[in-house]
């Protein structure tokens, strides 16, 4: 509290440090001949001059000025001056494909300096949005002008760019693969769900099954991933060879069936455990006026206990879902598809920006999916906390 | 009204209650009373079987409770408890509704007792109908799980601890508010508590239980001054009891007619305590208190000697 009062912002303040010293001693951009060949790091102060770097110090410093005296109004010309800066990466990367890259064959990497200066900025806005008490919805429109500064500047100067010309060869893959991605996280989140929430009454109902239960989910977690794909195989083989209407279906050795069954396995935990103790949780003081109101099983369930237990459950759903998400990317190397399929083809051919190309979108789905169920627990959550 | 006929309750090998037979007049408040774990708790759930007795027989106006099914008894039935069990999830509103909803009442029905209960317990329908348990003090959750216990209006109540949570001074106006709304409302009511002084307050009919059986039941006045045994002597508070039975008291009578005596200076109200008049002359260092009307018109006087001495009932 003393802090915010009269002090220094400390959390804004070393940000702020140490994002400009990642962006005047790390390369910014990376120029490369051609796609195979590594690629020739820049600094700032090596693509606009010494003196041009050092003007670029001038919106950091007012940041840090911001940060020293976190009053209410200075705080909200730093917010302003953050997405005014995370607006700028784009067109700092125009500026070096105008400047930098001659030959046609020839592409710009995105270089460590940016990286670290996009992920300290966004930090920077959720520290700045804490502050000053923003709503969610105002949060995420903070991100538009940056989001439109890139898809202006990728339109007309980012041609070289190596993650756009990786996914200019690839757009009708991409979608495709972004399709499948989301088609097998939905189906084995949604099995799950329904079967996670059977378990967890079951549990509830019998004492011995939650014993076994839960040993044989924490069991299942403990297999590593690849490991699990590789033990799905033999059996799943086996059975699309020996039974008609399973191979009739697609059901094989690789591909999505066991893919979506291994899914299915690690999803289970998180989401039989948090139903479980969501349910379990419901002060029973309340259950127990509920039933001596006159209310049957029934309704005690539908009307008491799960509603008071749905944040918690939804809770588990985001866990689970972010979780299999990952995890999908994994399943491309069985051949079940999704964004896993470029990030194991750029290991194979050393082209880092193609696994960039698979790694991204991953990343995005998963914040995305946290956010809007986040969003939806605080929702559900009636009339704030118990 | 209710009746509990050589009533038992094993729960495997252990005996919670044993053996007690118990009659709860219509229209009269029933208080069970004892130390933890006697069994006082254990015998007002077995009235609305959320818990199922062993042994014997317990009647509802002479029908035995198991002839119900356990809603259809549960329904016709108050029943507040110590945290108020109100549903966090739930408007103030859509909690008193609760029951009246659950026995099918028209909707503007539910709504007009709704309202009229709020009225009935001092909550503003305006401020408090749209807010949720949490942002309710421990005394205004409690009185709206004493509204809820109401709304289909039962002839039966049953309260297991409901202010046990409660600060002293919330605690005593909430009694207070109870046994006015008892003089006005005559329902039968089984109350659990292990305060003896709110116990003796509110009771017609006091219960002392210990170890799962009754030790003895009849009025607070009778209990206190012939206890059966040590245990409901050190329960009433032993050399305490003559305190007790003075708080149950009113001035009105003990106090003589006024004489051709001076009034005395210091005044004390009729419907006051004995136990308060008693306080007063302490504090005053006064022998002599002028008895006032609601209106502080002198009705009478109360004198120390007449105070302590023999008593007018009998």
């Amino acid at each position: 509290m003393r802090l915010e009062k009269s002090g220094p912002n400390v959390v804004l303040l070393s940000l702020t440090l140490v994002a400009l010293a990642a962006w005047l001693g790390l390369d910014t951009v990376s120029v490369a001949a051609n796609r195979i060949v590594p690629g020739t790091g820049y600094r700032v102060d090596e693509v606009i001059g010494a003196g041009g770097a050092l003007a670029t110090a001038l919106p950091w410093l007012a940041l840090a000025g911001f940060a020293w005296r976190p009053a209410r109004r200075h705080l909200l010309l730093a917010l302003v001056l953050v997405v005014l800066m995370l607006s700028a990466l784009p067109a700092w990367l125009a500026l070096s494909a105008v400047t930098l890259v001659d030959a046609p064959q020839a592409r710009l990497g995105i270089g460590a300096g940016i990286w670290g200066v996009l992920f300290l900025l966004l930090l920077a806005l959720i520290e700045l949005r804490t502050r000053l008490v923003l709503s969610r919805l105002l949060g995420w429109a903070l991100l538009l002008p940056p989001l439109a500064s890139a898809a202006l500047c990728l339109a007309r100067w980012l041609e070289p760019l190596a993650l756009w010309q990786e996914y200019r060869g690839r757009s009708g893959q991409f979608l495709g693969a972004v399709g499948e991605h989301l088609l097998l996280v939905g189906v084995a989140v949604g099995a799950s769900l329904v079967l996670g929430v059977g378990l967890a009454l079951a549990m509830r109902r019998w004492p011995g099954v939650q014993k076994a239960g839960f040993g044989m989910l924490n069991f299942l977690q403990t297999i590593p991933s690849i490991a699990l794909f590789g033990l799905l195989l033999a059996p799943l083989a086996w059975l699309s060879a020996n039974v008609d209407w399973l191979s009739a279906l697609g059901v094989s050795g690789i591909g999505w069936a066991p893919a979506l069954l291994a899914l299915v396995g690690y999803s289970l935990l998180p989401m039989v455990r948090n139903t479980f103790v969501a349910l379990e949780a419901v002060n029973p003081g309340v259950i127990d006026a509920a039933r001596g109101m006159g209310m049957s099983r029934g309704q005690v369930f539908r009307q008491v206990r799960l509603p008071l237990a749905l944040p918690v459950i939804l809770e588990g759903i985001r866990i689970t879902t972010v979780q299999a998400i990952g995890l999908t990317a994994v399943a491309a190397l069985i051949g079940a598809g999704g964004l896993g399929t470029f990030i194991f083809q750029g290991l194979g051919q050393a082209a880092m920006d193609l696994v960039l190309l698979g790694a991204l979108p991953i990343l995005l789905l998963a914040l995305l999916v946290d956010a809007l169920l986040g969003a939806l627990t605080d929702i559900l959550r009636p009339g704030g906390a118990e | 009204m209710i009746d509990l006929i050589h009533v038992t309750k094993r729960f495997g090998d252990a005996v919670a209650v044993d053996d007690i037979s118990l009659s709860v007049a219509r229209g009269e408040l029933c208080v069970l009373v004892g130390t933890s774990g006697c069994g006082k708790s254990t015998t007002l759930r077995m009235i609305n079987r959320l818990i199922e007795h062993s042994e014997g027989e317990i009647h509802i106006d002479d029908q035995q409770i198991r002839a119900f099914r356990e809603e259809t008894l549960r329904r016709r039935m108050g029943y507040a408890i110590q945290s108020t069990g109100l549903f966090p999830h739930w408007t103030v509103a859509r909690n008193i509704g609760l029951v009246p909803r659950l026995l099918k009442w028209p909707k503007a029905k539910v709504q007009a007792r709704v309202e009229e209960l709020m009225a009935l317990l001092g909550l503003a329908m305006e401020a408090f109908a749209g807010k949720y348990p949490h942002q309710l003090s421990g005394g205004q959750a409690q009185r709206v799980g004493v509204a809820r216990a109401l709304a289909a209006d039962p002839d039966i109540l049953l309260m297991d601890e409901p202010f046990g949570a409660l600060d002293p001074i919330t605690r005593q106006s909430l009694q207070d508010e109870l046994r006015e709304l008892q003089s006005r409302l005559h329902k039968t009511i089984v109350f659990v508590t292990h305060d003896m002084d709110e116990a003796l307050r509110l009771a017609d009919h006091l219960v002392v239980m210990h170890q799962g059986r009754i030790v003895q039941q009849g009025r607070p006045l009778a209990l206190l001054r012939e206890p059966a045994d040590g245990f409901v002597e050190s329960l009433l508070g032993g050399e305490d009891r003559g305190l007790k039975e003075a708080a149950l008291l009113p001035v009105s009578q003990r106090m003589l007619p006024l004489g051709p005596r001076l009034l005395a200076r210091e005044r004390i109200g009729q419907h006051a305590s004995l136990r308060e008049a008693l306080s007063v002359m302490l504090w005053r260092h006064a022998e002599r208190l002028t008895v006032v009307d609601d209106d502080d018109l002198p009705v009478g006087e109360l004198s120390l000697r007449r105070l302590v001495g023999v008593r007018s009932d009998e």
